[in-house]
């Protein structure tokens, strides 16, 4: 495999981060495994936040990462195999060598190039055989409770065809914890007729660097649906997640919701190829920016008779003088028949709308997070329960400032 | 009788003109006063300073709501104290359902969840419950939408900026209803009605409507207060014009 020099290929975009300057492998021995309920209750309540409940109730499976090693491991259904993938990759010989850096290459950047370097990937894998439709979600938390570590994870999932899976992954450091980096590589392959639905939650320190890295292959009939929510801003993240839509009318669905604030720059994109006849995608990104940059960046390649769609919003709240937003939704169409549109507005909250729903008796912070939640998911259906949550909690947190 | 609302010498400036000049207006309980006035009068002005929106700056004067000086409060302290106003031109939220505001009133009053809900059904109002509020919603649907706001607010002292306009007459009449049904008798106070301010240019509402009292409003001032089926007639037979030369002539006299 080829690895590069951590320090040569640069990312395309978000602000460079050299991972030498963090702790790369662990100097403490591998800990216990152990249930999910044992995990200390400090934690458990960070977790929780950002969607994965130690309980384990109305899951069909728990996988949590703690740094560098696996903390808990525990499959509630028989439909769901759930592995560390160091040991998914000693048990199946096919899986790396039709799966494994296959979506997302090992050379794609300096930070899939850290991942790839390490002698025991970290991370999880997920497979759901043909037919079955799970019907909890999965829960993964990937966690950091030591300060000046990069993190580096490879998840693998894999939906074999007619099978349905929720996965709710939610990302986050301890409190206390203000540094550190996270490099996630995750490859999705949904199968004919699949559907995964991944939601992703992350509530960073405000020092965390993030470097996510996702590629999702999509065959025919398949659908995949993307979920991102970002609550508490870390300094930097940048992510450019890939999809590509092979078979005939495969679909893929993004949805970013995105809080800025002061001192933290987001990049956040999304690439889709439509490569199968009829397919379609749709990439919504939804930001509030309280300060600190924010890119929203969108590209949907048109490479058959498709239909595809790119809707960037922003809302810009009190974000001083060197806060923005900026958005750059892009279409490449490359056959006759792809079907594509954007668009993009940026703008900040009509006081009128504000004093309208004072004058039913709420207070001006009420009143704007309630604006905001109807921006930031009012015109997105089925979003579901957890998804609902977040953004009651960032409209929460956008509205009333962090305190 | 004690005034639920008195306005003392009232300055209203809007991006620094003044819009309404040494206004006074006094409204007992219980009763309901319509407000009559040609385009750009100050109607809607008044009822918006009332509301205590910022836009509409107080330069002068004082406003006693239940004898209290009220002239410092924002919207949502005068929302509170029972000050209700609906819209002619509310404005819409997009991704904000009218079904979150009343879950908002319902949330601080739960023993009326039950009342709020027959009001929407008895009033039609189930159907643009989970849309956008004010979105995509005909002139009528938009009148419906704020009577029904207050309907489910309960304010002590309602004012309507005119519920008649642009509709047709059965819609004003489901309106009529409703103006009806948020002015009509509290259970606590079998003999007093609620008391509101309707403005209105056509007069149409109080067809439906009971009025006290009536104010005719020029250029900033109350310039007449009477019977309204009085000064409605003298509108309606003469038109405005007879009504401010009339004015004009008292003020000279």
């Amino acid at each position: 495999m080829k690895v590069l020099n951590a320090d040569s290929a640069k990312s395309p975009s978000g602000p460079d981060l050299g991972p030498d300057r963090y702790l790369t492998t662990p100097e403490t021995p591998t800990p216990a495994v152990i249930s999910p309920d044992q995990v200390e209750p400090a934690d458990a309540k960070v977790m929780a936040s950002v969607g994965v409940y130690v309980e384990g109730k109305g899951r069909a499976g728990t996988y949590i990462l703690r740094d560098f090693h696996t903390l808990c491991l525990a499959a509630q259904s028989d439909d769901v195999e759930l592995l560390p993938i160091a040991g998914a990759l000693q048990q199946y010989d096919w899986l790396r060598q039709k799966y494994y850096w296959k979506a997302v290459p090992a050379d794609l950047d300096k930070y899939t190039a850290q991942c790839a370097s390490l002698p025991e990937p970290q991370g999880y894998f997920v497979r759901v055989q043909k037919g079955a439709k799970v019907t909890f979600p999965v829960q993964a938390c990937l966690y950091i409770a030591q300060g000046n570590i990069a993190q580096a994870v490879h998840n693998i999932v894999i939906l074999e065809e007619g099978a349905e899976l929720c996965l709710i992954t939610g990302c986050a450091t301890r409190y206390g914890v203000s540094s550190a980096a996270h490099l996630g590589v995750t490859e999705c392959y949904v199968g004919r007729d699949a559907r995964l639905t991944s939601t992703m939650v992350h509530s960073w320190g405000p020092n965390v660097e993030v470097r996510p890295r996702s590629g999702t292959i999509v065959e025919e009939g398949g659908a995949f649906v993307s979920n991102y929510c970002s609550l508490r801003p870390a300094r930097s993240i940048q992510t450019d997640p890939r999809t590509w839509l092979n078979g005939k009318h495969a679909s893929a669905k993004y949805f970013t919701i995105i809080l800025g604030s002061q001192g933290s720059t987001i990049d956040i994109g999304g690439q889709v190829y439509l490569n199968g006849e009829d397919t379609s995608a749709e990439l919504a990104h939804r930001a509030v920016c309280t300060g600190g940059h924010i890119y929203q960046r969108g590209l949907l390649v048109g490479n058959a008779p498709c239909q595809a769609h790119v809707d960037c919003a922003g809302m810009v709240l009190d974000a001083g003088k060197d806060g923005f937003i900026q958005s750059i939704p892009g279409l490449m169409a490359l056959h006759p028949e792809a079907r594509m549109s954007h668009e993009a507005s940026i703008g900040k909250i009509a006081p009128e709308q504000v004093e309208y729903l004072q004058s039913r008796g709420m207070e001006e912070r009420e009143a704007i997070s309630l604006i905001i939640r109807g921006f930031l998911g009012g015109d997105i259906v089925g979003l579901g329960p957890e998804l609902d949550a977040r953004i009651a909690e960032i409209a929460e947190l956008a509205g009333h400032g962090e305190e | 009788m004690t005034n639920i609302l008195e306005i003392k010498r009232l300055c209203v400036a809007v991006d620094g003109e003044e819009l309404l000049h040494d206004l006074d207006l006094t409204v007992p309980e219980g009763e309901v006063h319509a407000l009559l006035g040609p385009n750009g009068s100050g109607k809607t002005t008044l009822v918006m300073a009332i509301a205590g929106y910022p836009e509409y700056r107080v330069t002068a004067g004082q406003i006693l709501f239940d004898g209290d000086d009220i002239t410092e409060l924002d919207i949502t302290e005068r929302a509170r104290l029972g000050i209700g106003l609906s819209q002619q031109r509310p404005p819409s939220i997009a991704g904000v359902r009218l079904q979150q505001v009343l879950d908002y009133v319902i949330a601080n009053a739960p023993q009326r969840a039950q009342e709020i809900d027959g009001l929407a059904k008895a009033f039609q109002i189930e159907r643009f419950l989970d849309r956008d509020i004010n979105a995509a919603l005909s002139g009528g649907e938009i009148k419906r939408s704020e009577l029904f706001q207050l309907l489910a607010t309960r304010p002590r002292f309602a004012m309507m900026d005119e519920p008649d306009s642009g509709i047709d007459l059965e819609a004003l009449a489901l309106v009529g209803d409703m103006v009806n049904a948020l002015l009509s008798r509290e259970a606590a106070r079998p003999v007093q009605r609620r008391a509101g301010l309707i403005i209105t240019h056509t007069g149409q509402i109080l067809d439906y409507v009971h009025a006290d009292k009536a104010h005719i409003m020029l250029d900033g001032r109350i310039g007449c207060s009477g019977n309204p089926h009085i000064l409605l007639d003298t509108i309606r037979k003469h038109g405005y014009e007879e009504c401010i030369r009339c004015i004009l002539r008292r003020q000279k006299g």
